[in-house]
């Protein structure tokens, strides 16, 4: 398992995929390019809401040629914690705000506040987040083929 | 007429069904009937696309209209004439259902559907998951009779504010109509594509002011709704230019009720056919 503080994505490589991601995302919401940004909070910033997710999930599957799991960014955020481990009557648990730290470093932290409610997790999806949603499924992509 | 399977069913005979692939429909556009706007062909490619997602769930969830990218209206389809439905189911599950789909008329495709997607609500919630199987059975079978549907009457429309920029009208969804019948029997909803259609409507009273160049919708694109429309709600809608070409205009279409924004597109128009002398 990944390291607490280890990049997952090195910068250079989240910036090699935000031009197509900002245009997807653009694209899907009806927003100026602009706009987006790579710590843009797509919902409080861009009027994204959770349909607009699954639709960019689509999207970027097309742009990019690649296959991306449906609702996993919340999952693999997760990672192997367990779920009771991660939120407790719909709130995220300490535990769990540590993973989230962690999988969404994009997120600035005053962003991710306490008590967060689970649902609310999509509130705090950037475009970045999009960006390593893209990186995960092509380096994902040759062992999914093999 | 009309009545359950009738009010706001947009499908005669599935002649052609791949389980959670695809399928190929046909409804016969009642000649009795004065107009039928490609919004309904739109809807009625998004019914076949919803039949064939049910179905491969077992009918336990249904999907909503919620995103379309691109819905190409290229040529108004006429009462009496026949519609071929088509679609190609590329994903649906419990979740969703993304799709495209065609509506032609002897071959001459006449609507476009492209990207589009709609998330899936419980069944039970909305119509009956047993009664609905029974339908689908009967229609990919030896179909239902044809020429149930009366049209969807009128709805009132008043104009709020106009200028050569934007405009907006109330819209005044009934309390009751009868194609809250289909839609849905245990939750009625004021169908997206008749909330586009008047959105259309307001929009070309907007663009097309100049009578020698009258122009016609070609597309409405980027649709998303964000929310349902109940029974005797008020929605405000606003439609605006923002491409104020000579050929190619195009507007941003809002539609709200109160301060809470429940659908969004934006509506092109191309010069209308002119017909020869």
């Amino acid at each position: 398992m990944r390291g607490l503080n280890e990049m997952e994505f090195t910068r250079q490589q989240i910036d090699a995929v935000f031009p197509k991601v900002a245009d997807v995302i653009a694209d899907a919401l009806g927003c100026d390019i602009e706009d987006v940004k790579l710590d843009s909070s797509l919902i409080e910033d861009l009027d994204a809401e959770s349909i607009d997710f699954l639709d960019l999930v689509f999207r970027l599957e097309r742009a990019f040629k690649v296959k991306i799991p449906r609702g996993k960014i919340v999952e693999d955020a997760r990672g192997d914690l367990a779920e009771a481990d991660f939120e407790q009557k719909g709130v995220v648990t300490d535990a769990g705000l540590q993973r989230l730290r962690e999988f969404l470093s994009e997120v600035p932290p005053e962003r991710i506040k306490t008590p967060l409610k689970a649902a609310d997790i999509p509130r705090l999806f950037t475009p970045e987040t999009f960006c390593k949603v893209v990186l995960r499924a092509q380096k994902n992509a040759p062992a999914a083929a093999a | 007429m009309g009545g359950r399977y009738g009010a706001f069913t947009f499908c005669d005979r599935i002649t052609d069904y791949v389980p959670a692939r695809s399928a190929r429909a046909t409804f016969a556009v009642p000649a009795t009937l004065g107009e039928f706007p490609s919004c309904l062909v739109a809807e009625a490619t998004g019914q076949l696309a919803a039949w064939v997602s049910m179905a491969h769930i077992g009918f336990r969830g249904r999907p909503v209209a919620a995103l379309a990218r691109d819905v190409r209206m290229h040529a108004e389809v006429n009462p009496g004439e026949t519609l071929t439905l088509e679609v190609d189911v590329e994903e649906c599950d419990d979740n969703a259902v993304f799709y495209q789909g065609r509506a032609h008329v002897a071959g001459e495709e006449r609507v476009q559907l492209i990207d589009c997607l709609g998330p899936m609500l419980p069944q039970h919630d909305y119509d009956s998951a047993d009664d609905l199987a029974r339908q689908f059975a009967l229609l990919c079978g030896d179909g239902a009779a044809p020429g149930r549907f009366d049209g969807v009457g009128a709805h009132a429309m008043e104009t709020i504010a106009a200028d050569g920029e934007s405009r907006s009208a109330r819209l005044h969804v009934p309390v009751d109509a009868p194609y809250f019948v289909d839609h849905f029997p245990r939750r009625p909803v004021f169908p997206a594509t008749l909330l586009l259609d008047h959105a259309i409507r307001l929009a070309t009273a907007l663009v097309d002011v100049d009578d020698d160049r009258p122009r016609r919708v070609s597309r409405v694109h980027n649709v998303k709704m964000r929310d349902f429309i109940r029974p005797g709600e008020d929605v405000v809608l606003q439609v605006t230019k923002v491409a104020p070409g000579d050929f190619d205009a195009r507007v941003r279409m809002t539609a709200k009720i109160g301060d809470r924004k429940m659908a969004t597109a934006q509506i092109g128009f191309a010069p209308a056919r002119v017909e020869a002398a």
